[in-house]
């Protein structure tokens, strides 16, 4: 058995660690606790265009180069299709999907790879990437372990597209509050903050994190006064308070314009 | 109330709703649409005033994939199940629970609560089980308060356990691996289409269950997976014209 209750405080720490060391806490407490030989976390813009992060061990900095020099390989479809890729042996010639990239990673000793997408739905941050010595699927207990550092490792990587670095006391709070991005509101106001303030989902999301940790308010709250029109976000980054103007039901495409001048208020 | 329906008309809608679930399991098929075409059957054949689809997120709770209407007070209370209810009892249990009047039940006091003050008065859940493995479940309320019978219910377990097995459908030898790759998926796809909501309410200043309705219909009007419409919305790889417009006009 795993143990949860320390996986949790690892991954919460690592959390509230804030910036690049936190996401290698985040991968060292994979290592740790899940367990896996080595963990990498990669962020990426395309299947051409990754980042490597932070990588626990050679091995899995190695298993992250070979698939962008292939442009092939189990991160790569993880992070185009959104689904986890999870191989119980590489080396098992059955499982035919990347020949090429099986026969290099083969000589790094890895068997089993587990890749996660870093993603919270259109907003797709990049991958975690774990491998281990010897083949075998995940068991349920694992895979509910690897699941909760993908959370923390998402959570974490949301920064980078914040316009600031965040205190990490702050960072951490909304996290020890269970899951923040569960909650239906968080996603629908990334959509509408992505159309206010013409950003990409990611960034949107970002922003709204930002946002809740400049005001000192959980995440879902906030969404929650984006989704009923209360707080916008303008496209040089301000948040306005409006009182929420009834919806139309002439169906107006048009940009609203409901906040009176005088009645806005920099959050952040 | 499915007592008023004929039985030969429900007989007919019976037959029709799984002959579109066989049509669309043998083809490239969208596992949300999927469930939300099941939801909608549930609601027409079952004579239940709403129902919705939980799905476990493997991290050790239940997550919303699909409703029968999108409100966002009744999505609120299929998901405060992942804390109490008959979907978790359910799920936890591998077995149907029934709560034909929350007027006299007492195992879940919060959720009670709210159901009845969103004027619920009955609660069925029933599991979505495969092989030993247990998925989600499949949660039926109504306004008043009904001790659904055997047969509504076999037929309820039916529509579950053909969504289960949509879900868990491609078989192999990786059938572990293939069933975390789509819960994943699928839990992905659902808040891909929050995210286009939030943006189609945006752009068209609709509340949340119209874009919805939008985002579905256009799935429908151009053959396209409800979850790529959603995708193309977000990843602005759509034409979002035809979305803007109210419809029928």
């Amino acid at each position: 058995m795993i143990d949860r209750g320390g996986l949790s405080q690892a991954l919460a720490t690592a959390v509230a660690v804030g910036g690049s060391a936190a996401a290698l806490a985040v991968c060292r407490a994979v290592v740790s606790w899940v367990p896996m030989t080595g963990a990498a976390i990669t962020l990426m813009s395309g299947p051409d265009g990754q980042e490597p992060v932070c990588a626990t061990d050679a091995g899995a900095a190695r298993i992250d180069e070979l698939q962008f020099d292939l442009g092939d390989g189990p991160c790569v479809e993880s992070f185009t299709t959104g689904r986890a890729v999870l191989v119980s042996d590489i080396t098992d010639g059955a499982d035919a999907r990347w020949p090429v990239f099986a026969a290099a990673a083969a000589a790094t000793g890895a068997r089993g790879m587990f890749v996660f997408p870093l993603s919270v739905g259109a907003a797709r941050l990049g991958v975690l990437d774990c491998y281990r010595d010897t083949p075998g699927s995940l068991d349920d207990d694992e895979l509910a372990a690897a699941l909760a550092a993908v959370d923390a490792a998402v959570w974490t990587l949301l920064e980078h597209g914040a316009a600031s670095t965040l205190d990490g006391d702050r960072a951490g709070s909304d996290w020890f509050n269970g899951s923040p991005l569960a909650r239906a509101e968080v996603h629908q106001a990334t959509g509408m903050l992505s159309v206010q303030a013409g950003l990409r989902p990611g960034a949107a999301l970002a922003r709204l994190r930002a946002g809740a940790f400049a005001t000192g308010r959980p995440i879902a709250e906030m969404a929650a006064d984006v989704v009923s029109r209360r707080l916008r976000l303008d496209s040089d980054g301000a948040w306005h308070s409006t009182t929420a103007p009834p919806m139309t039901s002439t169906y107006d495409t048009g940009r609203p314009g409901d906040e009176e001048p005088g009645d806005e208020e920099k959050r952040s | 109330m499915s007592t008023a329906m004929s039985s030969q008309g429900r007989e007919k809608d019976l037959v029709a709703a799984f002959v579109r679930m066989a049509d669309t399991l043998i083809a490239d098929f969208d596992v949300i649409e999927l469930l939300h075409g099941l939801c909608d059957d549930c609601v027409t054949l079952l004579g239940v005033d709403a129902a919705g689809l939980l799905l476990t997120d493997q991290r050790g709770s239940l997550q919303v994939v699909s409703a029968s209407t999108e409100a966002a007070h009744l999505v609120e209370l299929f998901q405060l199940q992942a804390e109490q209810g008959p979907c978790l009892d359910c799920f936890a249990t591998t077995a149907p629970v029934h709560a034909g009047d929350l007027g006299t039940e007492s195992r879940w006091p919060l959720f009670t609560d709210r159901a009845r003050q969103e004027g619920y008065a009955a609660v069925h859940a029933l599991p979505m089980r495969l092989r030993g493995q247990t998925i989600g479940a499949l949660n039926l309320f109504h306004r008043r308060p009904t001790a659904m019978q055997e047969q509504e219910l076999r037929v309820g377990q039916a529509l579950a356990d053909v969504a289960t097995i949509a879900i868990l459908a491609e078989r192999s030898t990786r059938e572990r691996e293939l069933l975390t790759e789509q819960l994943q998926g699928a839990l992905n796809s659902r808040v891909i289409i929050e995210q286009a909501k939030g943006m189609l309410a945006e752009r068209a200043r609709i509340g949340m269950d119209e874009a919805f309705a939008r985002l579905r219909r256009h799935a429908r009007d151009t053959g396209t997976r409800l979850a790529d419409v959603a995708r193309g919305l977000t990843e602005a790889t759509l034409d979002a014209t035809p979305l803007l417009e109210p419809p029928g006009r």
